[in-house]
């Protein structure tokens, strides 16, 4: 039954009133005639509502008229009639076929890169190598080659391990593997002299192998060579060997940092307006209210894209701005003052360059007066173990 | 002869309504009926229906009663039934 009325929905039916004095009869014939009718309904003594199809309409009608019956159509039912109502809205139509066009056409273009990496700062350019290989944003789906891309960026970069790119609908998933740098090795069995890789004092030195060529209290610099990669012997002559030895220098870290006197502080006073614009690719609309009305004040943009489904990316997105109201402080700081909180933010700058605390033997702090600011010198010195294989090249 | 056919229709044990003209009346409930192997509508009004079939007529007494559903060879009634009483043709007998 519910079948026979979806299908009767979809054909169109319509809901007739017949009056006359032979309704049986007429019920008669268009059982006879083979006329599917449903829900009759006897409302009066001479009236009689009645589901037909509409393709039977026709029929019926000339049979009311054999039966000396009036006809009128009470109620137009189903899909056709609904099709016909909406054949007077044009712009409706017009409106419903272009949005459905526009989504069609959008879906077949990446609207949206997203890269997918355990660390996102240790790629540093990614985005732009990518879209100079050709992935960028709007380009035509199909002609996005992926294999062609992840050996273009491959080739460009040294630090990717593993490089993969799937296209889920308009979004473009870009996943990394980072690469570990290896040094360069070098045989055992190579000649090769030691150098110093930092700029220092020496203070120990041990060659297992090799001639020394420098002595406790020599400074070095950066390339300067430590252990030859050489013996000479009395009968031998010289003998050319694989430089071993350690080698214990005090390097020096410096830092400095300007510290003005005069210092001005920046505080959120909690306040903030909201204000947003849309976005098509590069083409910005404010919404109203663009002028803050702060006088102080930090901006902070944050981008969402919109999106249908979880990977239909829409070319637009929406820009929320937030102007958080600030008040400028300023304080007069004392030279002592100054140098305290200039050592404080230099120290915790080196400390985290410095990965082993234990070995810093000294610390040097020197400050010097420069009119309105001061400036301070943090100096460290750290006893490190130097030195790297260099190969001889004859 | 027709006697000889009905015999061997009941020996490959047919149901009764499809090879007879001899309605069958399905009553679900107290709202619904269902009539099979009917003629024709001899009278129709909300309190009473009178259904015409091979071998006498049906009437049938209730409220409110609508024909829901009418094809070739099937009709249902629903409504408030009442009663219902048989008339058999005379000459059938």
């Amino acid at each position: 039954m519910l079948i026979k009325i979806i299908f009767y929905y979809l054909l169109g039916y319509v809901r007739i009133v017949i009056e006359g004095y032979y309704i049986e009869r007429f019920i008669n014939i268009c059982t006879t005639q083979k006329i599917a009718i449903w829900h009759l309904k006897r409302e009066k003594n001479v009236r009689l509502s009645l589901n037909i199809g509409i393709h039977d309409f026709k029929e019926v009608a000339k049979i009311a008229r054999k039966t000396k019956c009036h006809i009128s159509i009470q109620q137009k039912k189903g899909f056709p009639f609904l099709l016909h109502q909406y054949k007077k809205r044009k712009i409706f139509i017009g409106l419903l076929i272009l949005i459905c066009l526009s989504i069609g056409i959008s879906a077949n273009f990446v609207w949206n890169i997203e890269i997918v990496a355990e660390n996102e700062q240790m790629f540093e350019g990614i985005t732009n190598d990518i879209s100079e290989a050709g992935l960028t944003i709007g380009e035509w789906k199909p002609k996005i080659n992926t294999k062609e891309i992840i050996n273009q960026v491959r080739l460009k970069r040294q630090d990717i391990a593993w490089m993969g790119i799937e296209l889920k609908g308009t979004n473009a998933i870009v996943k990394l593997v980072k690469a570990e740098a290896k040094p360069e090795i070098i045989n055992e069995q190579e000649y090769c002299n030691i150098v110093s890789d930092k700029v220092g004092v020496v203070t120990k030195i041990n060659a297992q192998n090799g001639t020394a060529a420098v002595k406790p209290g020599d400074t070095i610099n950066v390339g300067s060579t430590l252990i030859h990669g050489w013996i000479e012997g009395k009968y031998t002559g010289l003998r050319y060997v694989h430089a071993k030895g350690e080698i214990e220098a005090k390097v020096w870290y410096t830092k400095s940092k300007k510290i003005p006197y005069q210092l001005t502080e920046r505080k959120d006073t909690g306040s903030e307006e909201k204000s947003y614009s849309l976005k098509f690719n590069n083409f910005k609309i404010n919404l109203p209210k663009k002028l803050s009305k702060f006088q102080i004040y930090d901006t902070i943009e944050e981008e969402r894209k919109l999106k249908l489904f979880s990977n239909f990316y829409l070319p637009i997105s929406i820009v929320e701005t937030t102007n958080k109201e600030q008040t400028e402080e300023t304080k007069n700081l004392s030279p002592e003052e100054a140098k305290t909180l200039g050592v404080e933010e230099l120290e915790q700058e080196l400390n985290q360059e410095i990965p082993d605390q234990e070995k810093i033997v000294n610390k040097n702090i020197n400050t010097y007066e420069r009119g309105d600011s001061l400036e301070v010198f943090v100096t460290y010195e750290v006893l490190e173990t130097i030195g790297t294989n260099e190969k001889i090249v004859f | 002869m027709k006697k000889k056919l009905r015999k061997i229709d009941q020996l490959l044990e047919m149901p009764k309504e499809v090879y007879s003209n001899e309605p069958k009346i399905t009553l679900i409930g107290f709202h619904e009926m269902i009539i099979e192997n009917f003629k024709g509508i001899i009278e129709y009004e909300e309190y009473l229906i009178r259904i015409n079939t091979y071998i006498g007529i049906i009437n049938i007494n209730g409220y409110e009663l609508k024909l829901e559903n009418m094809t070739n060879d099937d009709l249902r009634v629903t409504g408030k039934l009442e009663s219902f009483d048989l008339e058999p043709n005379s000459e059938e007998e």
